[in-house]
């Protein structure tokens, strides 16, 4: 709770809505997924058009979250490393991220084992 | 809106009905360990009638014996599986009822949900440069699928928070934080930042 600060005068002038979030702004970085955080924004039921603030925000947390899962997948297993078992490991109590990675999983060795079809199925014929 | 990959799944079921008298088989070689020591722990009788009934379902895979524990634990495990897939082609079955019945915006709206993604490059340098070392691609695959679903929690709790509030999207900052601050108290979010010592 200390860490919010009042940022309604904040936001006319830095256009920059990550500050207020007790995530730690990341003030002058670069956006780097604004275009595809719009629509995710948009099909997960928000307006068409959503606030850029409202993206700010969603991006903060995003990389918040992918760093705090890499930093916790470094820390069990095998160190130093990130590897994909230490992330369904630590997913495990969640059920709908658990399954989407099972999901994600095995559908690329689907799509890999068919591609691989194919191409021995082009290269014979 | 046959999603490609999808297809897959409903060709398996074809393929493994033809195929079920096989299935059994390759099962069984699984399943024998299981089925075997349960059926002893159950059965009183001899230890050789146990064995000659495990080994008759091995020989005779659906052959309809009477009965025994062995032969009921194998055939339920088949039993569970036939019902996941045909689950799954009753949902493929019903989500294809339900998007031939959008409307022109909600066509679009789940076109976005689906297609929408996070870029696998930034991702990986993301990864790359919290680690220092490379990664597989594996892990960035599932790091964002998981980026992906955490987004849709975030924005699903603050679509609630709005419009408990009794306001109208487009969602506020004031929205996501409060979603934030929800989904914090149900620990869903990760934080490693500050560790609170309970008893000292």
């Amino acid at each position: 709770m200390a860490e919010e600060e009042d940022e309604t005068g904040y936001d006319e002038e830095l256009d920059d809505g990550s500050s207020g979030m007790d995530v730690g702004g990341h003030g002058k970085r670069k956006r780097l997924f604004s275009k595809e955080l719009r629509c995710m924004m948009y099909g997960f039921g928000d307006d068409q058009n959503p606030y850029t603030e409202s993206v700010d925000i969603l991006e903060d947390l995003v990389i918040e979250f992918v760093t705090e899962m890499t930093h916790k997948a470094m820390s069990i297993g095998r160190q130093g490393r990130v590897q994909v078992e230490d992330i369904v490991f630590l997913i495990r109590k969640d059920p709908r991220k658990f399954a989407r990675v099972k999901d994600l999983l095995t559908m690329n060795e689907e799509l890999k084992r068919a591609r691989k079809a194919f191409d021995e199925a082009n290269y014979g014929s | 809106m046959a999603d490609p990959a999808r297809i897959k799944p409903e060709a398996k079921p074809e393929r493994t009905t033809s195929a079920n008298e096989e299935r059994p088989k390759s099962e069984d070689t699984g399943d024998v360990p299981a089925t075997a020591k349960p059926a002893e722990k159950r059965e009183s009788s001899s230890q050789d009638q146990a064995k000659e009934e495990g080994k008759a379902d091995m020989a005779a895979g659906e052959d309809d014996e009477e009965g025994s524990a062995s032969k009921i634990l194998k055939v339920e495990p088949e039993k569970k599986k036939e019902r996941r897939q045909k689950v799954d082609e009753d949902e493929i079955q019903k989500m294809q009822v339900l998007v031939s019945s959008f409307s022109e915006e909600q066509l679009n709206r789940y076109e976005m949900y689906r297609r929408s993604a996070f870029p696998k490059a930034a991702i990986k340098r993301l990864i790359q440069s919290i680690t220092g070392s490379s990664v597989s691609q594996n892990v960035v695959i599932a790091m964002s699928g998981i980026s992906k679903v955490f987004a849709g929690e975030i924005v699903e709790e603050a679509l609630d928070v709005c419009e408990k509030w009794g306001e109208t999207p487009p969602l506020q900052p004031k929205h996501m934080r409060e979603a934030v601050r929800r989904l914090k108290s149900r620990a869903q979010i990760p934080n490693t930042k500050y560790k609170q010592i309970l008893f000292h």
